[in-house]
């Protein structure tokens, strides 16, 4: 059993095989586990806890999420939604902030405790196909030969681009995120961010910080740096208002952001290309001889607020493992038999919340959410508070001035395709 | 025809931040003294030519039990460890008693023990020279080239200026330079087979040794501090001058 | 610090490890392609620039392997490829 790719997907499939006593080899081209992995920061736990349940005790996270913050950025102010309800702090914790070097490092070793290979350092050149149906792959000058193989190699997936399972991909179904890594004393973290002992915030930024385009920015604390930086369409960002180095570096200079990391050590910059298309940008997720997991599979999913992908990666991994061990029984890896893994996903909760949310890439699409609304939004609060020298306008003619008849049905019309999400 | 070959666990340099002046050595990745590997391979490479058995030397902390199998991938047979935490940062004298102690132990004798002729990360170079004069063998150091005969060897030492073709009787100690070859990179195949390769872990106890007794101490260890001139000029003129006074260019 | 930096700067605080190949290339004769003048939009690492002659050209150094330019640009631009196993960059956070 040969998988390719040593990040959340992969790992996760080996960890659930080695333990099932299969051999299992995994082949990551970086020098370690995550060594080529980039995340946002956050791991939503919930949906993959019982999936792993002797993982979560000694995994490195770095804090659990007990503050989330919203923040509609326009070009001269910003609003912010904070939300911290004691819930967010009761364990078990919905969501933590990680590392993926640190993470995905940790998780291998797990893997390899319970008898998966790990090779790393290899990077697998091509798939290895006899009469259609994958057999094998070639590493290091090298043909490796295996019954299936799991594409676990993340986001352009060329395992499963060479097996035909998919094209290339398009620059509307993906974002590119970016961030750099800014290091700051553990004290001055927990003063500006308002934490106490592991709690850790998140933000998103909506708004001027992408200059319209679709995306956002995000800031996530972890123990001693906070990960700071900008997801944004690929297809909006080559319309060519701004270079994507550009669009991280005005955010930086945003007052809002600025105090936030003031001293802070940028310790690295990194980027990873994130799936976005949804359900309608999906490959098929399995052939003769070979399944598609995780990034590669196009799981990942923006719907906002929250943005998730690494939950999925070990969850279809998972379930990878389990479909192959049901295609062993049978010893027939064709795709036939490999189809249980679609029919695993759907009984899942990946596929489930690829199909309620199916729409999310289309509504989200609407450059008014990334534009319009936080300039009005903006607009509204300074009316609301501003105290002029003489006479203070009533608030709700204010309002009303800006929701006129023909705005109003705009916004109703937006409504209309949210209540799709 | 036994070959030793002692190679140091080393940080990945490249992987090593400095973080108010100190390295940060937290979460960086272990690896072998570069040169270290170009010992290995002249060995693998005397075996390839000749029946030969090469063994792997190492001591320092446990994780030197995952490190050395990129040796034992990269075409070592088997390796004998010496692990005690103590051994981590040992400093060379104490690191040859540990290495000559075991090589005594050795119940193949070694006809030739390599060295790289320093270590990745402190360079000390002391560590092979040392071995030979506790275990009282001849040693030659910046080889570039090894020729292996009935009981000695024809080693190409590369000086500053010159090459010195000496022959040396077996066993013997020789330090390899970087540019003796290029190592070799292992195949997955390799990898995979390096982790059933026979170790040999023995504790500095089972060697009736006693790590106490270090030579030198390390009291600092410090990224040089960078003083920036903060020179401002408005032009190139001024720019060429300001490089001329500094002694920077046109000398 | 933490101020704005430099792309070389910021790029500089990264692990590259060194590779014998260049694994992305412009395909021959697609120089001037405007699909191709995209990609210096999209790479976070700048990477991407046009020179006196209008042809799109492409430093390698400092790939952070995002693969943004392939999706903008695709295969019919690019030879695109990752870089050879423990060659590029290597997150020490990511």
């Amino acid at each position: 059993m040969i998988i390719v790719g040593g990040g959340l997907s992969g790992l996760a499939a080996a960890y659930t095989l080695a333990q099932e006593g299969l051999e299992v080899l995994v082949l990551e081209r970086g020098d370690y586990s995550g060594a080529k992995n980039v995340t946002g920061g956050r791991l939503y736990v919930n949906p993959v806890r019982e999936l792993f349940p002797d993982l979560w005790k000694k995994a490195p996270f770095e804090r659990f999420i007990a503050h989330e913050q919203v923040v509609m950025m326009a070009k001269e102010r910003s609003v912010t939604i904070d939300y911290s309800g004691s819930e967010l702090a009761v364990e078990p914790y919905q969501s933590y902030s990680i590392l993926r070097a640190k993470f995905d490092r940790w998780l291998a070793k797990q893997a390899e405790r319970k008898g998966a290979m790990l090779v790393t350092k290899n990077r697998v050149d091509d798939v290895i196909m006899e009469n259609g149906r994958v057999i094998g792959v070639w590493a290091g000058g090298e043909e490796l030969r295996s019954d299936v193989v799991i594409a676990c190699d993340g986001v352009l997936s060329f395992t499963a681009e060479k097996a035909g399972l998919r094209k290339p991909g398009r620059a509307n179904d993906y974002a590119v995120g970016y961030k750099e890594i800014i290091e700051l004393p553990l004290e001055v973290i927990e003063a500006r961010f308002n934490l106490e002992g592991n709690e850790g915030a998140a933000r998103l930024f909506m708004g001027e910080v992408t200059q319209g385009m679709f995306g956002g920015g995000f800031l996530y604390t972890n123990k001693e740096s906070i990960s700071l930086g900008v997801v944004v369409g690929i297809h909006d960002l080559m319309q060519g208002e701004v270079a994507a180095p550009e669009l991280i570096d005005l955010f930086k200079q945003r007052p809002e952001i600025r105090r936030l990391i003031k001293d802070g050590n940028t310790a690295e910059y990194s980027g990873h290309a994130i799936p976005e298309g949804g359900l309608k940008a999906m490959g098929k997720l399995f052939g003769d001889g070979i399944l598609v997991a995780g990034d590669a599979a196009g799981m990942a999913m923006n719907i906002g607020i929250t943005v998730r992908g690494m939950e999925y990666a070990l969850a279809s991994g998972y379930i990878a493992a389990q479909a192959y061990l049901k295609a062993r029984e049978r010893q027939d890896y064709s795709a036939a038999s490999l189809s249980v893994y679609q029919k695993l996903l759907d009984e899942s909760f990946i596929m489930k919340d690829f199909n309620s949310f199916k729409d999310a890439p289309q509504v989200l699409e609407n450059p008014r959410f990334f534009n319009y609304y936080p300039e009005m939004v903006g607009d509204m609060m300074k009316e609301i508070y501003e105290v002029p020298n003489g006479p203070k306008k009533k608030i709700f003619p204010t309002v009303k001035s800006r929701l006129k008849f023909g705005e109003l049905m705009a916004m109703a019309g937006d409504l209309r395709k949210v209540m799709k999400i | 025809m036994n070959i030793v070959v002692a190679m140091k666990q080393i940080p990945d340099l490249q992987q090593i931040r400095i973080r108010n002046r100190q390295p940060v050595f937290e979460d960086v990745p272990l690896t072998l003294g570069p040169i270290d590997k170009n010992a290995l391979e002249a060995a693998v490479a005397i075996k390839e030519q000749l029946e030969a058995q090469v063994t792997v030397l190492s001591a320092g902390d446990e994780n030197v039990e995952d490190t050395v199998k990129e040796a034992l991938a990269a075409g070592a047979d088997q390796c004998y460890l010496v692990l005690d935490d103590a051994l981590k940062n040992a400093e060379s004298s104490v690191t040859a008693e540990v290495l000559a102690a075991a090589l005594k132990q050795m119940e193949d004798k070694p006809d030739l023990i390599l060295f790289g002729e320093g270590s990745g990360d402190n360079y000390s170079g002391q560590v092979g020279s040392r071995v030979a004069a506790i275990l009282d063998l001849p040693q030659v150091g910046y080889a570039s080239a090894i020729e292996v005969g009935e009981g000695k060897a024809v080693v190409t030492r590369s000086l500053e200026n010159c090459e010195e073709v000496v022959e040396v009787t077996l066993p013997a100690v020789v330090t390899v330079i970087a540019g003796i070859n290029e190592p070799r990179i292992p195949s997955v195949s390799q990898i995979l087979k390096a982790g059933r390769k026979p170790k040999e872990i023995v504790e500095p106890d089972e060697l009736n040794l006693d790590l106490e007794n270090a030579k030198t101490d390390t009291l600092s260890n410090l990224a040089p501090e960078t003083q920036r001139k903060r020179v401002v000029v408005k032009s190139v003129d001024e720019l060429i001058q300001a490089l001329t006074s500094e002694a920077l260019i046109g000398r | 610090m933490s101020e704005v930096l430099g792309l070389k700067e910021k790029l500089g605080r990264n692990v590259f490890k060194h590779s014998e190949h260049r694994h992305i290339n412009i395909k021959e004769g697609r120089e001037k392609d405007p699909q191709l003048k995209k990609a210096v939009l999209v790479c976070p690492a700048g990477l991407y620039s046009v020179n006196d002659n209008g042809e799109v050209e492409l430093t390698i150094d400092g790939c952070l392997e995002c693969g943004t330019c392939r999706l903008a640009c695709g295969p019919e631009l690019l030879e695109w490829n990752y870089p050879d196993g423990g060659a590029g960059v290597q997150f020490r956070f990511g």
